[in-house]
């Protein structure tokens, strides 16, 4: 749809009219050329004032072109026979060979005008074709560097603007807002999308709008056009230019299309990403709500079912089955809800917190789920933070429930905490075998579990990540600690500087 | 007579501790295994009278287990599965498993199912009786109540292939290729006429069954008393 047209001008060329300024320039030469022939002719021969009007015309022809160039030879002819000839002041040829004179006149002129146009002309073209061509390559490198759709209009904007030597504007819909356009270049805006063709400006003078609209079209569709303020029609090259400017639309357009391409595979990973998510997420899901749910059934129906014969033994474990498995589930709840909720992008709701507090009540929970592993909490007192406790909370719990999963028993699970000056750091400090180096790296990733066949979710660290950046912190994991073994997990929270 | 031999194999700690308690409290004893691997290797050891499988295991597919054991062995082998494991326990059940129960499950259900299993299989008999229903095998008659019912002989054959598996699940594929042969493996639309067919000259009220009952997505089930 837009193809480049050759770059030359179709007008102007060699032959080109004459306008007045040349006129009066040719003009000018002449009578130069008599005056200097009457001031010399008494002490210098005739053939001298016949070169001087040689040179004026020769002048002409080379400075104002063709036409020109005949019309000086036939008025230096007459002139010169008029003035300087006898019978003086008549145009009468009394000699034969003056006929010669203005033939050779003719023919001087004429060439001359003819080969210096076709110079000037050539020149010119070069010019404007150098111009041209330097657009073109400032904007193909613009249009490599630039990675949003955005970059590529403003590159192109700003090269139509160069080469229309006028405003140039990129508009989306056909119904542009703000824009300073005249009433018929708005209804040349809604044709260009409507028809999907170009439209042109009216000719200096004419009815019609200012500006020249180039539609972009992928798939069928107006993607959007460029407007540009109509060429000056006395440029020789504005076909040139007008070409060009169609040329960079096309690169433009290309170059929209590769970035829409890349959008689309982008989009498509991160759609692949978001299902593999969430394919992780429901397997979790199922297996993590499924079993405990299981065990509860299960026991309950069990106990209901087959009490008389069930050793007391028996029932009590099935019982305790039961409180396991009910902790379990709420406990997984929990998490689930804080993840939905951090994913959902709400705002923890802050208020003064006391972490002392906060870690007494996680080792409480903790103390309760894993009767037997040793937990400690020696907190020195602690300033007041900005914090939503159970959401903290929870984020202390995870940690020291990951310690417990990965400690060897008898565990031991220690939990400090130090106050910087815009820092107060929570500790969560294990004896265990401590984390690979490699699997370090991944610990916060969604679902990755450093050890499948443990129990869990691998959701855990994720949400504990997800919660102290809601909070402001950060999550950090040091492993090993001493001796090639044992994890601290830190979680460092902002201290507001009022309780600083 | 000792008691019968159940292998749980799941790789849940609590399953097993719930069924261990209620198994041995309905007179069975247990044996555990985890992994698909272990489970094989206590079939071997323990040449247990039944095996109640998880299909999720951590390292051998519970798939695989049936597969390598129904090689050489008719062991009764009950599936654990989830509700929407449909494509599994289909599969669990073609590969020979003998019928499966859904997580989460009752205990009763699981008993039920594991009764079912280990019911040594009935002397080929002459009359089958279900409730009202008599089905005399060599007279290719069907009474209901003392009044006859008038069966074609597909009918006949599949109420009689039903009737001889009572309280067991029988998938599609499997009596499709009992009754129609190996072309009709995936006729269940079929299948699904015949048994409408059925019920509406055997069951005394056939939107609500009683006597066939559907496994949706899996196939059906003959009750038994």
């Amino acid at each position: 749809m837009l193809t480049p047209a050759p770059w030359m001008p179709r007008q102007e060329g060699w032959a080109a009219l004459p306008r007045l300024p040349q006129v009066l320039g040719a003009v000018l030469f002449l009578a130069v050329a008599a005056l200097g022939t009457h001031l010399t002719q008494d002490s210098f021969p005739e053939p001298s004032g016949l070169f001087l009007f040689f040179v004026a015309v020769l002048l002409a022809a080379v400075r104002f072109g063709f036409w020109i160039g005949i019309a000086s030879a036939i008025a230096a002819f007459a002139l010169f026979n008029f003035l300087f000839v006898a019978p003086l002041y008549t145009l009468a040829i009394a000699k034969p060979g003056d006929l010669l004179v203005l033939a050779e006149f003719l023919c001087v002129a004429g060439l001359t005008g003819f080969l210096a146009g076709r110079l000037r002309e050539e020149a010119n073209a070069a010019k404007s074709r150098a111009a041209v061509l330097e657009v073109l390559s400032a904007f193909a490198t613009d249009l490599a560097e630039a990675d949003e759709p955005l970059a590529v209009e403003q590159a192109l904007v700003l090269h139509a603007t160069s080469l229309a030597n006028g405003p140039a504007l990129v508009l989306h819909d056909s119904n542009p807002d703000g824009s300073d356009l005249q009433p018929p270049d708005l209804q040349a805006v809604e044709r260009a999308f409507r028809r999907h063709t170009p439209q042109d400006a009216a000719e200096p003078g004419q009815q019609g709008g200012r500006f020249t609209f180039l539609p972009l079209m992928q798939q069928g569709q107006v993607v959007l056009v460029l407007g540009y303020h109509r060429l000056d029609a006395q440029r020789p090259d504005r076909f040139a230019r007008a070409a060009a400017i169609e040329v960079i639309c096309h690169q433009a357009n290309l170059a929209l299309e590769r970035l829409r391409f890349a959008q689309a595979a982008e989009d498509a990973r991160t759609a692949a990403t978001r299902e593999q998510l969430r394919a992780a997420l429901l397997t979790s899901l199922s297996h993590d709500l499924r079993t405990p749910l299981a065990t509860i059934l299960g026991a309950i129906t069990s106990l209901r079912e087959l009490g008389a014969t069930l050793p007391p033994a028996a029932r009590d474990d099935l019982a305790l089955a039961i409180e396991e498995e009910a902790q379990r589930l709420a406990s997984y709840v929990d998490n689930l809800l804080h993840m939905t909720r951090l994913q959902a992008g709400l705002a923890p709701q802050l208020v003064w917190v006391d972490p002392v507090d906060v870690v007494a009540a996680a080792v409480a929970r903790a103390r309760r789920a894993f009767p037997l592993v040793e937990i400690t909490a020696d907190l020195p007192e602690l300033p007041m933070i900005r914090a939503e406790s159970a959401l903290l909370e929870q984020s202390l719990f995870n940690l020291i429930d990951n310690a417990v999963k990965f400690s060897p028993p008898p565990a031991r699970i220690q939990i400090t905490a130090r106050a910087q000056p815009a820092t107060l750091t929570l500790s969560v400090t294990d004896q265990g075998p401590g984390i690979a180096p490699a699997a370090l790296a991944q610990i916060f990733t969604p679902f990755f579990r450093a050890n499948p066949n443990l129990p869990g979710t691998g959701l855990g660290l994720t949400i504990c990540h997800g919660i102290t950046s809601a909070l402001g912190g950060s999550l950090t994991a040091e492993s090993p600690v001493a001796d090639g073994h044992g994890t601290a997990m830190h979680i460092a929270l902002p201290l507001p500087k009022a309780a600083a | 007579m000792s008691k019968p031999l159940i292998l749980i194999v799941d790789d849940e700690p609590q399953i097993q501790r719930f069924l261990g308690h209620a198994l041995a409290a309905s007179g069975y004893d247990t044996c555990f295994a985890a992994t698909g691997q272990g489970a094989l290797e206590a079939v071997a050891a323990k040449k247990p009278d039944a095996m109640i499988l998880d299909l999720g295991l951590p390292d051998l597919n519970g798939k695989a287990v049936i597969e390598t054991l129904r090689a050489k062995s008719s062991l009764p082998i009950i599936v654990l599965s989830a509700h929407d494991q449909e494509m599994e326990k289909i599969m669990a059940l073609d590969l020979g498993a003998n019928d499966f129960v859904a997580k989460p499950f009752g205990i009763g259900e699981l008993l039920a199912r594991l009764r079912a299993c280990l019911r040594k299989a009935p002397q080929p008999e002459d009359i089958l009786r279900q409730g009202p229903l008599v089905i005399d095998l060599p007279g290719h008659s069907v009474t209901r109540d003392g009044a006859p019912v008038h069966l074609t002989p597909t009918e006949f054959d599949l109420l009689v292939m039903l009737a001889r598996n009572p309280g067991r699940v029988l998938s599609h594929r499997q009596i499709l290729l009992q009754i129609w042969g190996p072309a009709h493996g995936e006729d269940v639309p079929y299948l699904r006429v015949f048994i409408g067919q059925l019920r509406q000259k055997i069951e005394s009220n056939p939107s609500t069954p009683d006597l066939i009952r559907t496994e949706p997505g899996i196939g059906y089930r003959w009750m038994a008393d």
